[in-house]
């Protein structure tokens, strides 16, 4: 859905992502560095059981909602970082 | 608990210029933003961006490494990443900041807490793949990131062309603009016209951006109505009817855009008096020229108290600056006069489009379809027809309807339906919004983990010791 | 001006439950008028326990009257949910109150020993036990104690509810069954004229032959020029509401709950601020370190909402059930916990104010009580 301009030089952190390490671009928001690494799906809505994508990218919206380091962030408004723990949470049948 | 003569809320180019103006005379001056990088929405992360950037989004964003660099110059604080969950009128502010919480209080408060685009509830607008236009805008300056594959831009306004226009340049697959923009511009519209000649270099850039989109062969659709998203589990397509036709777009992202209103969450909670505008169909904080709202030590700077862009956002903040370091006894109301004399000049040249503008693209009442099967609070799944319900049992306050129907209780605290609540609510009762009223907003405006409140340390009350704490 | 039968002024819990009992009892035509006045509606702050467990330890006759209440509420619900096909979220799953330390426990047990025989007196049971630490951590496996609980105070047979559902609920049962709602009426003045009453709102002027008053504080602008004064006093208590979780806490504490939809509500705080509703860091504080104390995982939770909102208080507590001595066509009701009574008000004070039944049982709760 996004991709990262390819003059931008780019440094990369690795996270725990649900689980699995994964390298992240630096120097963002987590949810900026989600989008650009092709993690399109920030949550399951826990109302309508639906998947959601990031909306706002501003800090309004609160779809991209999403557990970091333990407690629940929004991820277009916290700076990523090496090491962070990353879960979104979905369950199985609702993984993509 | 420390205490300071003003804290800012908003890096953005009203906080900004404000804190400099403030920190410059030697005020002991705070600002906090929740964001990681300084600048707001429209300067996002102007500092260490690169060359190529800065010069790709053009003079309108360089411009914000001027405010930046004079307030970095001004020895002004700064925290960064943080969020004010509880502001009052006696100027007590509580913020998180690195997973701990504090309160602090300040001889004056100033929410410089910008704009946000106008929540627009339309059928499939939770799918993933529907962003707001200004999340590509971050995206893009916070990230380099562009949208790929194929992209349907929808909506309203100059930023819906602004951002289209800079998706055309960075080659961007744009299938096309669905502008819902009346086709005949209101009466108002034409009164404001001569105003707007006066800056021909406004209109000019208006032109230019209407030239590229012309000149890029993208189908822009005018005067379209009817705008759904469609798709299973992402946006697969973009519908609405156009010249009487529906029409059917392919896409892989769809980009939103209704205009922007002011960001008054915050002020809500504080207390602060509210006016509904009915020509820009938005609520702003009621304040004088200085940005004084209703409480004496509550400022309000910036596009947070009625939306004028960036460079008369910077302007407004100097001149609550101004009017701060006179209350505070730094400024004689003399020189406070002379020094706004230039700002204030600069504000009027810098307004001469807007009002042209704003009646151009000014929402009117009833344009938004409100379709009963749309989804009006995104974070509690509550559509339309069931807002509609419970106003046909006899609802005729927008909290009423929150009890009920749990809309606004969510997460966002109601930021991205209560505009359209108040809408709706408004059109069934056959009265104004400002006549039905608006979500109370509470603390905590943002979300705060229970460990952190309790972790919290409030001062006692100081006791005569304190005055001889310095002295050893 | 329109005539009416029966004019029930606040369409909060309390007036939405008795006008409910009135259209059942087949009172007439009845009218419900609400206002929403932002202090006045506590449904708004209640935390929806259906709960009796250490009630009226200073009124025997409250305590009664909660044990009874609770015994009706799982047929009570069944019955309004039968009625309007709305879900009000009832859990019938019991209810705790923790204890900190030995102290609190044998106080627990003092408790339960004291109203155990209260509410024999009149033959009514008090499922009641106490629990140790253990036995306690038992009933909430998902959950872990922190190390200062020593046990609690446990019934199964309470439970909790969501309060605005309960409120939609009963709103949309009185108007099914022909009761007219009328939203947004403010109550300008209230006129005996002997076997009438008038009412004028700000839109127009009704006479009726029974009038109810149950308009939380609102209750004493009204009824003060008739030369009646209610003895209640305000008294703010504040709760606040975390983000949804993974569903954990099968029963409500009287200090935590977790409603269906994954959140915990936490309160009560009760502070003697007349009626100033605002939302206090060092109450939230407070109650963030309570719950904390009680379950240590909590602290990762977020807080995202909270009120402040002040209860109908009478000094011993109980409610306020009375008609005016001079105007005996004219009832008030005044009093907190309306959500753990709420079937005493549909079944018991509405036929009162119809046709006079259970004077007895209601004759503890009037408002001359207090006038001695």
């Amino acid at each position: 859905m996004f991709k990262i301009d390819p003059s931008q030089a780019q440094q990369t952190v690795t996270v725990l992502l649900d689980g699995k390490h994964k390298a992240l671009p630096a120097g963002m928001s987590v949810a900026a560095a989600l989008l650009g690494a092709g993690e399109i799906i920030s949550r399951v809505s826990p109302s309508s059981k639906k998947p959601c994508s990031p909306h706002c990218l501003m800090g309004v919206c609160y779809e991209c909602l999403m557990e970091i380091d333990g407690t629940k962030k929004q991820a277009c408004m916290t700076e990523i970082a090496e090491g962070m723990v990353i879960n979104r949470n979905f369950t199985d049948e609702e993984d993509n | 608990m420390s205490h300071h003569d003003v804290v800012v809320i908003g890096a953005g180019p009203a906080g900004l210029s404000c804190a400099a103006t403030l920190a410059e005379m030697g005020l002991d001056t705070l600002v906090l933003d929740e964001q990681i990088h300084l600048g707001g929405q429209i300067y996002r992360n102007v500092e260490s961006t690169s060359a190529a950037q800065l010069d790709f989004f053009g003079e309108d964003y360089a411009q914000g490494r001027a405010i930046v660099e004079r307030f970095r110059k001004s020895n002004a604080k700064y925290k960064g990443g943080a969020t004010v969950w509880q502001a009052e009128g006696d100027g007590t502010v509580c913020f998180s900041c690195e997973g701990s919480s504090q309160q602090i209080t300040a001889n004056y408060v100033v929410i410089a807490t910008g704009a946000m685009e106008r929540p627009v509830p339309l059928t499939g607008w939770t799918l993933p793949g529907v962003l707001g236009a200004g999340a590509a805008n971050n995206l893009a300056k916070e990230a380099g990131l562009s949208p790929k594959g194929k992209v349907v831009l929808c909506g309203s306004g100059p930023l819906l062309l602004l951002e289209a226009s800079l998706l055309i340049k960075k080659g961007v697959q744009i299938e096309a603009i669905l502008d819902t923009t009346p086709l005949i511009p209101s009466l108002s519209a034409l009164k404001h016209m001569p105003r707007a000649l006066l800056r021909t270099d406004f209109l000019l850039k208006g032109l230019k951006i209407l030239w590229d989109i012309k000149k890029s062969k993208v189908p822009y659709l005018r005067g379209v109505s009817g705008l759904k998203m469609l798709g299973a589990d992402k946006v697969e397509k973009v519908e609405c009817v156009h010249k009487g036709e529906k029409v059917t777009i392919p896409t892989d992202v769809a980009l939103l855009h209704f205009g922007v209103i002011p960001n008054t969450h915050m002020m809500r909670q504080v207390g602060c008096e509210m006016h509904w505008n009915p020509d820009l169909r938005y609520w702003h904080p009621v304040c004088d020229k200085w940005g004084r709202t209703n409480h004496d030590r509550v400022f309000v700077a910036g596009d947070g108290s009625y939306v004028s862009g960036a460079v008369a956002a910077g302007l407004k903040g100097e001149l609550s600056g101004l009017e701060i370091a006179c209350s505070l006894g730094i400024l004689s109301t003399k020189s406070r006069d002379e020094m706004a004399k230039p700002i204030s000049n600069k504000i009027t040249k810098d307004k001469h489009p807007r009002p042209f503008i704003d009646a151009m693209y000014a929402p009117r009442a009833g344009q938004f379809a409100f379709e009963n099967d749309t989804v009006v609070c995104r974070c509690e799944n509550v559509t339309v027809g069931e807002i509609r319900e419970v106003i046909s049992q006899g609802a005729h306050d927008p909290n009423e309807i929150k009890i009920i129907t749990r809309s606004g209780m969510g997460p966002c605290q109601g930021r991205m339906c209560g505009s359209a609540i108040n809408e709706i609510l408004a059109s069934e009762l056959e009265a104004s919004p400002d006549e039905v009223g608006y979500l109370t907003i509470r603390p905590p405006l943002k979300g705060v983990p229970l460990g952190e409140i309790a972790a919290m340390k409030f001062s006692e009350a100081s006791g005569p010791a304190d005055l001889f704490k310095n002295q050893k | 001006m329109k005539t009416t039968d029966i004019i029930v002024i606040g369409g909060g819990i309390t007036g939405s439950a008795t006008a409910l009992g009135l259209v059942k009892e087949k009172a007439g035509k009845v009218l419900m008028f609400d206002s929403q006045l932002p202090t006045q509606r506590l449904s708004r702050a209640n935390f929806g326990l259906t709960w009796f467990m250490c009630k009226g330890g200073g009124s025997s006759t409250y305590a009664q009257w909660c044990r009874n209440a609770c015994r009706q509420w799982p047929e009570y619900a069944a019955e309004l949910e039968d009625e309007t096909k709305m879900n009000i979220e009832l859990e019938w799953t019991g209810g705790a109150l923790h204890a900190f330390g030995e102290e609190q426990l044998q106080a627990h047990a003092a408790s339960v020993e004291k109203l155990t025989g209260i509410c024999g007196e009149v033959g009514l049971d008090y499922p009641v036990s106490v629990l140790d630490r253990q036995q306690f951590s038992e009933l909430v496996p998902k959950m872990q104690l922190g190390e200062d609980v020593s046990g609690a105070m446990y019934t199964p047979q309470q439970g909790h509810v969501n309060p605005l559902k309960l409120l939609g609920a009963m709103r949309k049962a009185f108007q099914l069954r022909g009761g007219e709602f009328i939203g947004n009426q403010n109550i300008l003045e209230i006129i005996p004229n002997g076997n009438t009453v008038t009412v004028k709102t700000k839109d127009e002027e009704y006479s009726c032959n029974k009038l109810v008053v149950a308009a939380g504080h609102g209750c004493e602008r009204l009824l003060f020029p008739l030369g009646y004064k209610l003895n209640v006093y305000p008294q703010r208590g504040q709760l606040l509401v975390t983000e949804r979780c993974e569903r954990k806490l099968p029963f409500p504490l009287l200090a935590v709950r977790q409603t269906q939809d994954g959140t915990y509500m936490i309160g009560l705080s009760t502070e003697d601020v007349a009626h100033d509703i605002r939302v206090t860091p060092q109450a939230m504080q407070q109650q963030a370190q309570n719950a904390i104390r009680i379950f240590p995982e909590l602290a990762s939770v977020n807080w995202v909402r909270a009120w402040g909102a002040i209860r109908v208080m009478t000094p011993d507590g109980a409610p306020i059930y009375d008609n005016l001595p001079n105007h005996p066509n004219i009832y008030v009701m005044a009093l907190h916990s309306s959500v753990s009574l709420n079937p005493m008000h549909t079944s018991v004070v509405a036929p009162w104010i119809l046709d006079g039944k259970n004077a007895e049982a209601l004759s503890p709760f009037s408002n001359g009580r207090f006038n001695v």
